[in-house]
């Protein structure tokens, strides 16, 4: 098996490595990065855990091959918080207390940041719909997307 | 994940030279929302793995001679998002518009759910209610089929006709026009991240009286292969097109869907019931977008 080569912008930095092709590109920002953030929940696809913002758009990490992260731009949880300080988006998660046990928070995080990216004020409907593909087993979903919501309100 | 050699070409020849190339042992990832899942759980363990989410020239939708032609590697966001498909091809645009979630969607795409061929594929029902054909392309030239013969195929997983060294290029079917009506109802187990249980399609053409000129009537996930609802097709085509006359076919569909399952006892008392309330949906949702009285 042959190495590849993967170029790439996470989090803002370039980000240049060699790396065996038989690993997702979740397994890629976990272990080749130590961007932990990144969470395998279902790994098939189910459950959002794993999402990572991929060249502007929220795709699941874990149906993606390392190799394809070739000269993508990506954004984990990590790349939010800037000089120390939260993104909106999380501390309004804090705020309302859309967490509890904290495990589907990064994929739900960077989903929603992904849609207040694109559509700063969108209507509860639109929230809903764009979270759908991350699930939380501990909270219920109203205060996740009140947390959106009140992120977008700011 | 088994050792593999990866590469990632970045023209159409250039994928196509490849897959000669490792003709024995390939596989293709494009969304990946299948395929990495099996190559993860080592269910599927090729020697090479060919990445084609670069070929930028096979994302496309064209509107061209009355056909709507769209790019294998379209996304079923892109096709969702698409204002025409939403407008004109409503089976197509509800069932991209529902697959897997926003992620699926976003990374998933048109070639490979038509590729994969999932019993509960979606997009495989919508687009052979439409009645599409695929292009597919190796380094011999270009062949042209029927979906329904490209499923029905025996190719070198037995999935579809789809040969080793081939690749899936487009997707295209004829546009629906103003006498046309497409509709897509998804029944599932939740609104979003499920798999469906009936996924049915769609289309009806009337003349200017109101008279049936063709009709498609699909259940995906009942068979193989999207179940086409024959009987039913015949006695409505040809006559005035009504709720009571489509709401005729109902038991039609029953006696097809208890007939093909008889051997899945399990899934028939279920399947035989909501495959007419699917339908029922699709009749009203049919009516009104042909403007026609719904009645009763």
């Amino acid at each position: 098996m042959n190495k590849i080569k993967i170029t790439c912008t996470v989090n803002g930095e370039a980000v240049c490595r060699e790396v065996y092709p038989n690993q997702r590109l979740l397994d890629f920002l976990r272990e080749e990065l130590g961007l932990t953030s990144v969470k395998e929940g279902c790994g098939e696809g189910e459950c959002g855990a794993c999402t990572v913002i991929f060249n502007g758009e929220p795709v699941t990490s874990c149906c993606m091959l390392a190799g394809q992260a070739e000269g993508a731009d990506i954004v984990t949880l990590e790349g939010l918080s800037k000089n120390g300080e939260m993104d909106k988006i999380q501390k309004a998660f804090i705020e309302v207390g859309a967490v509890q046990c904290g495990f589907c928070t990064p994929g739900m995080v960077l989903t929603a940041k992904a849609l207040l990216d694109k559509n700063p004020h969108p209507t509860m409907d639109e929230i809903k719909l764009a979270m759908s593909g991350n699930l939380c087993r501990c909270t219920g979903y109203a205060k996740i997307h009140q947390a959106v919501a009140k992120a977008a309100a700011e | 994940m088994r050792e593999f050699d990866f590469y990632s070409p970045t023209s159409v020849p250039e994928a196509l030279e490849l897959l000669r190339k490792y003709k024995d042992s390939n596989a293709i990832v494009a969304g990946g929302t299948d395929i990495v899942i099996e190559l993860n759980e080592r269910k599927h363990t090729p020697k090479v793995v060919i990445d084609i989410k670069r070929l930028k020239e096979l994302e496309y939708i064209r509107f061209e001679d009355g056909l709507v032609k769209i790019g294998a590697l379209t996304s079923h966001a892109a096709i969702a998002a698409d204002p025409r498909i939403a407008e004109r091809t409503r089976v197509l645009h509800t069932a991209c518009a529902e697959v897997g979630s926003p992620q699926i969607r976003n990374l998933g795409t048109i070639g490979g759910n038509l590729s994969t061929a999932s019993v509960a594929g979606d997009g495989v029902a919508a687009m052979v209610t439409l009645d599409a054909s695929v292009v597919l392309r190796s380094k011999d030239g270009e062949r042209t089929m029927k979906l329904v013969d490209f499923l029905n195929g025996e190719g070198y997983d037995k999935r579809n006709a789809l040969q080793s060294d081939e690749l899936m290029t487009e997707v295209f079917f004829t546009e629906p026009d103003a006498h046309t009506a497409t509709a897509f109802y998804k029944l599932a187990k939740r609104k979003s991240l499920a798999i469906s249980v009936i996924g049915g399609g769609m289309r009806c053409s009337v003349d200017d009286a109101g008279v049936v000129t063709a009709i498609s009537l699909r259940g995906g996930c009942l068979g193989r292969y999207p179940l086409q609802f024959k009987a039913a097709e015949e006695h409505v085509l040809g006559k005035k097109l009504s709720l009571e006359l489509l709401r005729e076919t109902l038991p039609m569909m029953h006696d097809l869907v208890l007939d093909l399952n008889r051997n899945r006892p399990w899934s028939v008392f279920y399947k035989k019931e909501s495959v007419q309330g699917v339908f029922n949906k699709l009749f009203v949702d049919i009516l009104a977008q042909l403007n026609m009285e719904v009645g009763a």
